[in-house]
């Protein structure tokens, strides 16, 4: 694998994305749109995902053109720390948009301006200029040609000045995750509570819909969905800051990169479940009655590809050092 | 004094080399992997009968979630092979970490509340909803408390082994 390629490949989705997603939220306040703002949420949350594996292959382009003539490591320290920064504030954003989708779902059609949507529009809008900052500072480290020609560190503008100001230390964060044997075990062992709250909850609604407990009605179940993704957000946590810990170890095993895809994979299905009308085809269904056949199908691609993602997390281990490209 | 002679005997046999040392990925690791679908099966299905219990989703009807203690026994009863073969893997690392024997007793502990939920909430079923929750929600509480408790005392195995094979 290419890092480079990979890390150039969908570093260019979240930064338009969240734009495209803004856009359309925007135009949704203005013409009170519904299907515009689910769409735009819908925006929100599928960069929020796809962030996470443009965040991680960074560290693999690194390597690959840190040590070629011109290129300067402060400048991928500084592109490194405004990363890291939009990627709070776009998993902040996703999450606000998942609880927007999951409110708009619950309440009728005409739902009504809430805090919810104020918090959306807030953190979308600091994200969308993260993420231009971070596609700048990106850019400076290969394209001198569109720097503005001052020493590579020194911030520009005022307001890139303050940012870089909050922005964190790429090393400095990676030791205070290490520094503490006890913190990084507090972390794994998180991220098992989680792999356990999202596996159970996800786990019973699948199976139910594929035809087990069939006495439960479906749309009883899909209530658990907010703890699914609690789980699943405990785990996004834990595992990024084990990632901006220990960098190296997970970027060259090949464990690592394939359970990233299976999760991308689970995107996937999670958007095929509410948007081809599986999910209103079960949404309905009461005590004893039988799934179509396109909801089972999704259902049962889920519980494997989840079994798919805990098997390739126990494998990560014995994995490292599996990808040996310009280390 | 080191530890008890009989763990290097158990360590030295071909099988308990070959769980550890092989190179195979259907060896240790694979092993590894069962315990943690077995421990999703046990746990995730005990969590959501907890949560339930306690009020979230309250549409569900309680009844019918007693089919979830078959996943429970199952995701047990692959925890319970897995893990004796992870002991023989590494004996002398398991059983002279004293956090091992904690985490085999919370074990037992939740084990016994999961036991205790299904016969006492879900055996009787002249109950109404509203009783099996008055009855299950502290059994429900000990259960979260203690699966939490055995995760995290089985987490720190990797971290608080005095020994990782046979002192030589």
């Amino acid at each position: 694998m290419n890092f480079p390629d990979l890390h150039l490949l969908l570093n260019h989705f979240p930064i338009i994305g969240t734009i495209v997603g803004l856009g359309l939220f925007l135009i949704s306040l203005v013409g009170k749109n519904e299907d515009l703002r689910r769409a735009s949420l819908i925006i929100f949350a599928a960069m929020a995902l796809l962030a996470i594996p443009v965040f991680f292959s960074g560290t693999g382009a690194q390597g690959a053109i840190k040590k070629l003539p011109g290129v300067s490591e402060a400048l991928i320290e500084r592109h490194q720390g405004a990363a890291m920064l939009a990627l709070l504030f776009m998993e902040i954003t996703g999450a606000l948009s998942l609880t927007g989708l999951w409110k708009l779902h619950g309440t009728s059609r005409q739902a009504r301006w809430n805090w919810n949507m104020s918090a959306v529009l807030f953190f979308s809008i600091v994200t969308v200029g993260l993420m231009a900052r971070v596609g700048n500072t990106g850019g400076d480290i290969r394209h001198p040609e569109i720097a503005s020609g001052q020493e590579a560190t020194t911030e520009g503008s005022m307001i890139s000045k303050m940012v870089h100001a909050i922005e964190p230390s790429p090393t400095k964060f990676a030791e205070l995750m290490t520094a503490s044997k006890w913190w990084w075990a507090f972390m794994m062992d998180l991220h098992f509570v989680g792999l356990v709250l999202l596996i159970g909850t996800v786990g019973i609604l699948d199976l139910r819909v594929l035809g087990f407990a069939k006495q439960i009605p479906i749309a009883a179940l899909h209530r658990l969905v907010p703890w699914a993704l609690a789980g699943f957000g405990v785990n996004l946590v834990t595992g990024v800051l084990a990632f901006t810990g220990m960098d190296l170890y997970y970027t060259y095993d090949a464990a690592f990169w394939l359970k990233m895809l299976a999760i991308m994979l689970l995107g996937l299905n999670v958007a095929a479940f509410y948007l081809t009308g599986a999910f209103e085809s079960v949404e309905r269904l009461g005590p004893g009655d039988d799934a179509p056949p396109l909801a089972k199908f999704i259902a049962a691609s889920s519980l494997i590809l989840w079994f798919t993602v805990i098997t390739l997390g126990r494998y990560i281990q014995s994995f490292s050092d599996t990808i040996s490209v310009n280390k | 004094m080191g530890p008890p002679l009989f763990l290097q005997t158990i360590e030295d046999t071909g099988f308990s080399t070959w769980l550890r040392e092989s190179e195979s990925p259907f060896a240790f690791y694979f092993i590894l992997l069962f315990h943690t679908f077995g421990l999703a099966l046990l746990v995730g299905a005990n969590a959501v009968v907890d949560l339930r219990l306690l009020g979230v989703a309250r549409a569900i009807p309680l009844a019918p979630l007693k089919r979830l203690f078959g996943i429970m026994w199952i995701g047990f009863a692959m925890n319970a092979v897995t893990g004796i073969l992870l002991v023989i893997a590494y004996p002398t690392k398991a059983l002279t970490n004293l956090d091992f024997y904690i985490k085999l007793a919370l074990i037992g502990f939740a084990v016994w509340v999961m036991q205790k939920l299904n016969s006492q909430v879900f055996e009787d079923s002249s109950l109404s909803e509203t009783d099996m929750m008055a009855r299950g929600a502290t059994l429900a509480k000990y259960s979260l408390f203690l699966w939490f408790g055995a995760i995290t005392a089985g987490r720190l195995l990797a971290y608080t082994y005095k020994y990782l094979t046979f002192p030589s």
